[in-house]
């Protein structure tokens, strides 16, 4: 317990202080946020001004999600860390949960963050009962993300794990529609954005706003990735164990 | 005495190669091990294998009379390994209270200081902007922080300086002497003869020697003489009883003998004029060299290496 604490104490410090995570995962989306609702009007109103929010609140917890947890896990290998670890009495299970619920406090400080930029700038105005909910969702949805992050984490070189990652996070940015709605976009994105897990896990979010709950068909989409890239994972590390 | 590590019929085979063959040894409590060897003699794989990292292909291991990879034995040691740097982002002092918090009874952070020798000044650092030698340091602080029975270290001294190293053998030494097993890896061979008292030598996958520094220089018992005269024939050096070859190099006589007590008693006594007379003593680089290259002329290292002692030392 006193390992666990301190655990989760030390990778939430660890990634406040990273210098990569306070650029890419709060300053860019609140940049983005800023840009996109009030220097090119699009006069689509309030509506757009909270849906957007939560797209580039998405957008940011996406990104911590993927990024920040996988290349961290791809460094901690890459230096050494890991296997140092392994020589501890410190389980995998409390390493692991330690870094989930540290990337966790991470997602809501972000959402936090972001909500009352939202707020304060553009007036977003929502019942409170939508703000939370919204923010569960955000929170619970990224679990598809973390485990891609995972699988990202299961890489050997920094460099690719980067690359790869970040390109992963672009496209599915876009084509999820959270930079703009997909009903502009030609209809070939629709159908591409219904068939990967970041359209559902904005779709969620945006019903709340408009006042309906996520439908089922997020939440089955979002379960359905989260449970691949989970098994995804933990093949590729098993893969990586007989190596060895 | 106890037998706190055992290891029997240890193998390791990476693809085609078998990295560790068959590798069988005891360590009692207490003891300050050498594990010595080239790159790629198998050192390195068998330490991994004592720490549960690398799982051996045949063979088995206990550790504690338990099985490396269980928590109590983690609990009981201490490890110190190559290339790990340290966590990014937080201070010498969060790292050590983090690592502090992994085990039940972790040494004050006071007393880690005190034998690592880590300034108080170096705690408000950030890890990942230390020197070289300083990481070093911070991670036999990691190593020792959980007042282990028996403390791994992997190549240690790589990348101190001279002082931070002798500081280093002695904080060993401090915990060798308060009964912790030790036992490091190196590839410098006088570190090895200087600071342990056993020393195993891995060649190829395999043990090829193991016994005390002493032993194992005296595998090896030639010495040499070495002198400087104008008027010294060396058909007669040759016949001396205690010689067992005469040859000039550098305009110096070089006489090896498995005695060099005897010979010099024998060169005082046959009144041999002599000059800046040196002694050479087998080194365990030679014993190191004979054993591991095959044909090599042991005799030359001798008086090669730069290890001659003047006669007026002794």
């Amino acid at each position: 317990m006193k390992a666990w604490l301190m655990q989760t104490k030390v990778e939430v410090l660890r990634i406040f202080r990273n210098p990569y995570f306070v650029f890419w995962s709060l300053f860019m989306p609140i940049v983005f946020y800023f840009v996109f609702t009030n220097i090119f009007n699009t006069g689509m109103g309030d509506s757009w001004n909270s849906r957007f929010l939560m797209s580039i609140t998405c957008f940011s917890v996406m990104g911590t999600s993927i990024l920040t947890l996988g290349i961290r896990l791809v460094e901690e290998k890459a230096h050494g860390w890991s296997n140092f670890m392994r020589t501890t009495p410190l389980s995998s299970s409390v390493y692991f949960s330690a870094k989930m619920v540290g990337q966790t406090m991470i997602h809501i400080c972000s959402v936090i963050i972001i909500f009352v930029v939202g707020a304060v700038i553009n007036g977003v105005s929502l019942s409170v009962w939508q703000w939370l909910t919204s923010a569960l969702w955000i929170l619970i949805g990224a679990l598809p993300f973390l485990a891609i992050g995972t699988i990202i984490g299961a890489m050997n070189k920094v460099e690719t794990a980067a690359g790869i990652s970040n390109f992963f996070y672009m496209v599915l940015a876009f084509m999820g529609g959270l930079f703009m709605p997909i009903e502009v976009l030609p209809s070939i994105f629709k159908t591409i954005a219904k068939a990967i897990p970041s359209y559902h896990y904005g779709a969620g979010v945006w019903e709340i706003t408009e006042g309906g709950t996520p439908s089922l068909l997020n939440i089955a989409v979002l379960t359905g990735y989260f449970l691949l890239f989970v098994v995804l994972s933990i093949y590729i590390r098993r893969k990586q164990e007989v190596v060895v | 005495m106890e037998t706190i590590i055992a290891t029997n019929h240890l193998s390791k085979r990476y693809k085609n190669l078998w990295a560790v063959n068959d590798v069988s040894f005891e360590v009692n409590k207490g003891e300050l091990l050498a594990v010595l060897g080239k790159n790629g003699a198998g050192k390195s794989t068998t330490l991994l294998m004592l720490l549960g990292l690398v799982k051996p292909t045949l063979g088995n291991i206990l550790i504690l009379n338990k099985q490396p990879q269980e928590r109590a034995v983690k609990e009981k040691i201490g490890v110190m390994l190559q290339e790990v740097s340290v966590i990014d982002a937080l201070s010498v002092k969060e790292v050590l209270l983090m690592f502090s918090s992994y085990y039940e009874n972790p040494l004050r952070l006071e007393e880690v200081l005190e034998i690592t020798g880590i300034p108080i000044e170096m705690l408000k650092k950030r890890a990942y902007k230390l020197s070289g030698g300083q990481k070093r340091r911070l991670n036999f602080a990691l190593a020792i922080l959980s007042n282990p029975q028996i403390v791994f270290l992997d190549e240690p001294t790589v990348g101190m300086d001279s002082t931070v190293r002798k500081k280093f053998w002695q904080a060993i030494q401090f915990l060798n002497d308060e009964g912790k097993t030790v036992i490091f890896t190196t590839h410098y061979l006088q570190e090895a003869d200087d600071v342990a008292k056993r020393i195993m030598l891995f060649n190829q996958g395999k043990v090829i020697a193991d016994g005390s520094p002493l032993q194992l220089k005296s595998h090896l018992s030639d010495g040499a003489i070495s002198f400087t005269s104008d008027q010294v024939d060396i058909n007669l050096l040759q016949t001396f009883s205690h010689v067992i070859s005469a040859k000039i190099t550098n305009q110096r006589i070089v006489l090896t003998t498995t005695s060099t007590d005897a010979l010099l008693g024998e060169l005082f006594e046959k009144k041999v004029v002599m000059r800046d007379i040196h002694l050479h003593r087998a080194r365990l680089e030679d014993a190191f060299e004979s054993l591991t290259v095959e044909g090599g002329s042991v005799n030359e290292s001798l008086v090669d290496a730069n290890e001659s002692r003047s006669i007026t030392d002794i």
